[in-house]
């Protein structure tokens, strides 16, 4: 039988456009932070599993890079690569083998340190049909907008209110970026950057970095009365070729079905309180409505406009404002399920939504949402 | 205690110079193999785990995405790892915690590499720090030059005598892969073809290191429940160790190298191991490099501090010796660095599975594996054994 | 020689991308002080050892160190080695020595250039260079405030 295993401590930097400090340094007081106030010394730790991106660090091997600052020397730890999401859930898996009862879970970039992300997004694209095309983040998401707007109806109106949403969420974010509301005009009045994606559909670039501590249930209890255990957890994988793809039959739902499976979810609307979703763009957020079961198919931009995903809805969605408001690139998936543990441990300060007991955390990477994870946490 | 895991088979590509495919191509042929070694599909796959060195060497971005569909990946729950040389080991020990947490019974593990695509040595200089290591660089040459001139320097053994050690294992390591259908380099050569060769950073010679090859390796791990149903001889995971130095380079002991005495220690520790030399019956070492095989001996107690030139004298472990390493060739003949700690792994399971072919050593029951990575600075082991 | 199997056709491309890494702190300190020649390491206040370049927390004990020391442009060589061979992105032609210094007053070793040896034989280098050799820095006339302020280290 696997363990159980909970998030027992959240330490994230507040994100902005340009953090002075060099992103070892910056690791290494977040991580001491997190382990001052568990009242826990690098000893103490197992394993740590970080989340960084080489080509977004400016290091080859960018493991290499933070083994020291995050506390690894002679300890085991790994990194996976572009999602630290997928650092928390093979640190979790670690702990839930028996091997450890401590770890740590951790994502930094830096995006002020790498002035060309654009450039390094064509890299993802295949190299011999695609990448001539300039096929890259931005003009992916572009297409994957255009069909949604075709085929479902979606409207510029629409994917306004999501920024409105989660601009207007992020004021009441300390660690947000972007904390200045904007209004559904501004967003629509905003310059085309690929038709159909306006400024500021798009996320910010942010420096920033985040880091979970991870506890067994033997040792969950001694660090908060309400640990946010991990009750479900599921990622999955697209086509390797972008045009391959079915854009808007994602694989979103089989990660999400992995993930509801083993926390015993029937009804995500129900039986969820709270989500903190990865928003590149702002249509993305109600495409990843439907891939997580909040609503049919073609209908996230109805659910938008009955309101249920806002603070005062019936499944608020991004309190912190989301990746709309702060988008630190590696870290920003272990940013939702940090959030997300907040959420159920109580601890979301002016963003806490009342009574929150089950929260979900999405995390995606790639061109147009090429992989998906999910967390789910119970209080 | 963790649930047991066992490799069940293996594929490796024909390692070399693979112009013929690309990529994904390449990563198929293996994946293809080791399917085919267990009689499954990608049906039967529950997770897949894949790995390279910096996506930037093959001038890609977020390798897994471009692996996805040559490793039967759509859908299939897929996690990249990247810690540079250690990263075939990286791969095994997320694989083997895959099933180990309880949450998945069989899953593929992937490793790979296109040398030839870009340039690795000019992709390695960016794993040292920009502001005080990089310009110090000479790609790996350098690094382990350092390592093996503070080790004769510390035990006080000449020149002549090491350089004849590191001649021996040369020797003996290409004969190996001569017996290996899936190694690159096959070549014979003498003690005095190695002593003579050119000198690339002192008192390395060209004879004294890998090549840069392109192939992929492919693993399959699976829970004990999903081993039952195969009914075939596996390799169980019985000891699993890894550990890092830190960032700077200058900081540590590298010649009774802390991460890879800490490894080493981890793992015998699980596996219950106190005598390597005479509990191991063969080990598939990570070594680019001869000089460095002989401080691995030392950090990995198979003799004492100073002893490792003894050791190989004596032929302890040559073809013949109490204590094999290598048979595969190692990685003296095969490097597609992605794949090369992966390939340490599978290769140990193949000998303790009696699937070793003509490199198979005879009656061996537990095998030792090993990947080391960055400029020095971490180690990973897996002991494998027929028994559970 | 290694085997080719049959060559197929290849796409060529060439990429170059600009990064810009933050100094911080410490290392900001560190560069100011090189560019008057002083060689600057941190303390770590539990282990007491003296880090070199200076930087902002130990790596073992884990504890910020504020403490900064100042510590000599002279040291010993703990190993070296002779680059003489080539490759793409190399940052000097070849021949060219590196070595690990421990200077005087750190705990750790520095990396860097040994210089004003002649490389035209490797024979004669052994014979000028070894392990445990007593090194100077050679600092340039003019300097910018990064590693390269030492043009390579001499023997003393």
């Amino acid at each position: 039988m696997a363990k159980r295993v909970a998030v027992v401590g959240v330490a994230q930097t507040a994100c902005r456009a340009s953090m002075k400090e060099n992103s070892r340094d910056i690791t290494y007081n977040l991580v001491k932070g997190l382990l001052d106030e568990a009242g826990l010394k690098r000893e103490d730790i197992g394993t740590i599993i970080s989340g960084t991106s080489d080509w977004s660090t400016g290091i080859a091997c960018s493991n290499e890079y933070f083994i020291d600052a995050y506390g690894g020397f002679g300890k085991s730890m790994s990194k996976t690569e572009e999602d630290s999401a997928l650092a928390f859930v093979y640190a979790v898996m670690r702990v839930m083998s028996g091997h450890y009862d401590l770890a740590i879970a951790h994502g930094i970039t830096k995006m002020s340190e790498i002035p060309d992300p654009s450039t390094i997004s064509t890299f993802v694209g295949n190299p011999f049909f695609e990448r001539q095309f300039g096929l890259q983040k931005y003009s992916a998401a572009a297409l994957q907008c255009r069909l949604y707007m075709d085929k479902c109806g979606i409207t510029h109106e629409q994917m306004a209110k999501v920024v409105e949403k989660n601009r207007r969420n992020a004021t009441k974010n300390p660690f947000a970026h972007l904390r200045k509301a904007v209004s559904v005009n501004k967003v629509m009045k905003s310059g085309t950057v690929a038709s159909p994606l306006r400024e500021l559909d798009i996320s910010p670039q942010s420096d920033g970095a985040c880091a979970i501590l991870i506890a067994s249930e033997e040792k969950a209890k001694q660090f908060t009365k309400k640990p946010a255990w991990v009750a479900g957890m599921g990622w999955a994988v697209d086509h390797s070729v972008f045009s391959d793809r079915d854009l808007l039959n994602q694989v979103l739902p089989d990660a999400a079905k992995r993930a509801y499976g083993m926390a015993g979810i029937k009804d995500p609307v129900k039986d969820i309180d709270v989500a903190e979703v990865c928003d590149r763009f702002s249509f993305e957020e109600m495409l990843w409505y439907e891939g997580l079961g909040f609503c049919k198919k073609g209908e996230g931009g109805k659910i938008m406009d009955k309101g249920l995903t806002q603070m005062d809805g019936r499944l608020p969605v991004n309190p912190s404002g989301g990746v709309l408001a702060s988008n630190p690139y590696c870290a920003r998936g272990l940013v939702r399920i940090g959030e997300a543990a907040l959420q159920v441990m109580g601890k979301a300060e002016d963003r806490q939504i009342p009574r929150a007991k089950c929260a979900l955390a999405h995390s995606t990477h790639g061109l147009a949402g090429q992989h998906h994870t999910v967390v789910v946490l119970k209080g | 205690m963790a649930r047991a895991v066992a490799i069940v088979g293996s594929g490796q590509t024909k390692h070399g110079r693979r112009d013929d495919v690309n990529f994904p191509e390449l990563i198929h042929e293996a994946v293809e193999r080791a399917l085919q070694d267990v009689n499954m599909t990608p049906k039967d796959i529950d997770a897949v785990v894949s790995g390279s060195m910096p996506a930037f060497m093959e001038g890609m971005n977020m390798m897994h995405l471009y692996w996805s569909d040559a490793l039967g990946g759509y859908k299939k729950p897929h996690i990249r790892v990247a810690t540079c040389g250690t990263t075939g080991m990286s791969i095994a020990q997320i694989a083997y915690y895959h099933v180990a947490s309880g949450m998945f019974d069989v899953v593929l593990a992937v490793g790979g590499e296109k040398m030839h695509e870009g340039d690795p040595q000019g992709t390695m200089n960016y794993v040292a720090d920009p502001y005080f290591s990089r310009p110090f660089m000479s790609g790996a040459p350098g690094i382990f030059a350092w390592q093996t001139n503070e080790y004769s320097f510390r035990y006080g053994v000449s020149d002549e005598r090491i350089r004849n050690a590191a001649a021996l294992i040369s020797v003996d390591r290409r004969d190996w892969g001569l017996l290996n259908p899936y190694a690159h380099v096959k070549t014979k050569v003498t003690v005095e073809d190695v002593l003579k060769a050119r000198i690339i950073a002192y008192p390395v010679r060209l004879l004294d290191v890998c090549p840069s090859s392109d192939g992929a390796c492919a693993v399959i791990f699976c829970s004990e429940k999903a081993v039952k149903k195969l009914g075939r001889k596996v390799a169980w995971v019985k000891g699993v160790g890894y550990a890092g130095d830190e960032v700077w380079l200058c900081d540590g002991d590298k010649v009774y190298w802390e991460s890879a005495v800490t490894a080493a220690k981890a793992a015998y520790s699980m596996a219950g191991i106190k005598n390597p030399i005479k509990e191991l019956d063969v080990a598939e070492i990570y070594n680019p490099f001869t000089f460095q095989e002989l401080i691995y001996f030392e950090s990995f107690g198979f003799c004492d501090k100073g002893k490792a030139c003894e050791l190989v004298e004596k032929g302890v472990i040559l073809k013949g010796g109490e204590l094999p390493c290598d048979p595969s060739g190692g990685v003296l003949c095969t490097n597609p660095i992605g794949a090369t700690g992966l390939i340490r792994v599978a290769e140990a399971a193949m000998q303790v599975t009696g699937n070793a072919g003509d490199h198979q050593i005879p009656g061996a029951k537990t095998a030792f594996s090993h990947a080391m990575g960055c400029m020095n600075q971490i180690n990973g082991v897996m002991i494998v054994s027929s028994e559970l | 020689m290694a085997q080719d199997t049959k060559a197929g056709r290849v796409f060529e491309d060439r990429v170059s991308l600009p990064f810009r890494y933050a100094l911080g702190t410490t290392m900001t300190r560190f560069f100011d002080e090189f560019k008057d020649k002083k060689i600057m390491g941190t303390k770590c206040p539990s282990c007491k050892k003296v880090f070199v370049p200076a930087r902002y927390f130990c790596s073992r004990c884990f504890d910020k160190m504020k403490e900064w020391v100042q510590v000599k442009d002279t040291g010993v060589v703990e190993t070296w080695t002779m680059i003489t061979y080539k490759y793409s992105g190399q940052d000097r032609e070849p021949p060219y020595i590196t070595a690990q210094i421990r200077l005087d007053g750190a705990d750790v070793k520095f990396l860097h250039y040994i210089g004003g040896v002649d490389m035209s034989d490797l024979e004669k280098v052994r014979e000028f260079v070894k392990t445990g050799m007593k090194v100077r820095a050679k600092w340039r006339a003019s300097r910018n405030g990064n590693i390269h302020d030492i043009e390579y280290f001499e023997p003393a």
